[in-house]
């Protein structure tokens, strides 16, 4: 097991196509970091973020053969919870709920998204920007997130979303306009 | 947390949830790329039929008539199968970017893969006569018809100067022609009606003239061209006649009509 612990995730993805156990590694590799990541996309409870990611660990397992070598592991498995969230929001006609992303999560989006500074003077203010994040549409949203939060990189955005690298920073750029001008029309300046 | 792996595991065991097979992805991947294929064929062949189409006009008509260049060359450009190209260009272009890996290439890489990819093929489609074969198979769709402009359409315009048809007879001064309609028409030739080194003015030949209406069905020609082309080709034989891109003037004369009868 210890051995098997130190193996890539490429060489996981190898043994788990034949051995169900090893599939378990790479799940709680990953667990944390995609539950996470359902979790500020969809704002859903604790407990329907996990029958989410349940949905996606079985559905990376049945998509095992499709995995590309060439890409990150955690980026393919991250295409596929965001697949799986879009098809969720499809199938039940659900709206994100609100409120979800933690003080230090959209403080990084704020601090890395429109360059400013990253200590908020009340907690007013910050109930007041907290909101017009929660407020900017999925794709956006998701994609800040995806940059700020979870910190990746553009080629992994790119591998994330299939999306060309032009419209990436297209939708990066756009997302941080949208939200300074939210925060304009708020008259949010408490920075 | 730890009992979302064991759940997942033990529903992966019962339900005898597996990997699908990895030729299920292979066969996805192929028909992605199967399909921009397609669609880059009948980009091409849309290429091979509009080509054919402007090959088949004379585009120097406008000389003889009061229009300019541009408004006498405008309806005749074959929209009909450029708006097609530039569907399947688009879709082409979309095709390849919902590949697994089409994303990846910038937008204009994706360009210009699909255009000389499209552009190579119609090439060589136009090459193997792919292009008046389907444009052909297009004739009977009405729509069609109208929204082109073919070779038939230009040449039978009597009013604006422009008669096509097959030689009925041919004499020292006159022709007879019935024209692609099946009228039959008087034509009148005279020393200074330019016979194009190609055309021959024989029985059972088709050919177009420029000239005007007299009446009715009298026509006077003012020069011939074969059916196919614009007469150049056989102007060489050694012989140099002066003929040549605008000096149809120059450019043989009626005794060329008699060949051949």
């Amino acid at each position: 097991m210890a051995e098997e612990k130190a193996l890539t995730d490429a060489h996981l993805v190898e043994l788990a196509k034949t051995d169900p156990e090893s599939f378990g590694l790479l799940m709680e590799r990953y667990q944390g970091q995609l539950s996470g990541y359902i979790r500020r996309l969809t704002r859903l409870s604790p407990d329907d973020v996990q029958d989410l990611l349940q949905e996606v660990f079985i559905k990376i397992y049945q998509n095992l053969n499709a995995y590309d070598r060439d890409l990150k592991f955690s980026s393919w498995a991250y295409r596929i919870a965001h697949n799986q969230v879009v098809d969720y929001f499809r199938r039940s006609g659900a709206r994100p709920q609100t409120d979800v992303l933690e003080d230090y999560e959209w403080e990084k989006i704020v601090g890395g998204g429109i360059q400013l500074e990253k200590y908020i003077v009340n907690k007013d203010c910050a109930e007041k920007v907290k909101a017009c994040i929660e407020d900017l549409p999925l794709n956006y949203r998701e994609i800040l997130i995806l940059r700020f939060v979870e910190e990746k990189e553009y080629e992994e955005i790119m591998d994330i979303l299939k999306k060309p690298k032009g419209s990436v920073a297209t939708l990066i750029a756009r997302g941080k306009e949208i939200l300074r001008s939210k925060m304009e029309e708020r008259n949010i300046n408490c920075f | 947390m730890k009992n979302l792996i064991q759940d997942t595991l033990s529903r992966i065991k019962t339900e005898h949830i597996a990997p699908e097979p990895k030729w299920k992805f292979l066969l996805r991947k192929a028909g992605a790329w199967v399909l921009v294929g397609a669609v880059v064929l009948l980009g091409a062949a849309a290429i091979a039929a509009a080509y054919y189409l402007i090959s088949q006009l004379d585009w120097d008509l406008y000389r003889f008539t009061r229009r300019s260049p541009f408004a006498y060359v405008l309806p005749m450009i074959p929209y009909f199968w450029l708006i097609l190209l530039g569907a399947f260009i688009l879709a082409a272009f979309f095709g390849v970017r919902r590949t697994e890996s089409g994303y990846r290439f910038s937008g204009l890489w994706v360009v210009v893969l699909v255009v000389v990819g499209i552009a190579l093929a119609g090439f060589l489609m136009a090459r193997a006569g792919f292009g008046s074969r389907l444009d052909a198979m297009m004739r009977g769709v009405p729509f069609y018809e109208r929204s082109i402009e073919t070779q038939e359409k230009q040449w039978m315009q009597p009013e604006e100067g422009f008669l096509a048809g097959t030689v009925r007879s041919a004499s020292e001064n006159a022709i007879g022609l019935d024209d692609l309609d099946g009228e039959q028409w008087n034509v009148k030739v005279d020393e200074k009606t330019l016979v194009r080194p190609a055309a021959d003015v024989s029985t059972g030949q088709m050919i177009k003239i420029i000239g005007t209406k007299q009446s009715a069905r009298d026509f006077s020609a003012a020069e011939i061209r074969p059916w196919m082309g614009h007469g150049m080709a056989g102007a060489g034989s050694g012989q140099d006649n002066g003929c040549g891109a605008g000096k149809s003037g120059s450019c043989g004369n009626r005794g060329n009509m008699m060949r051949g009868r």
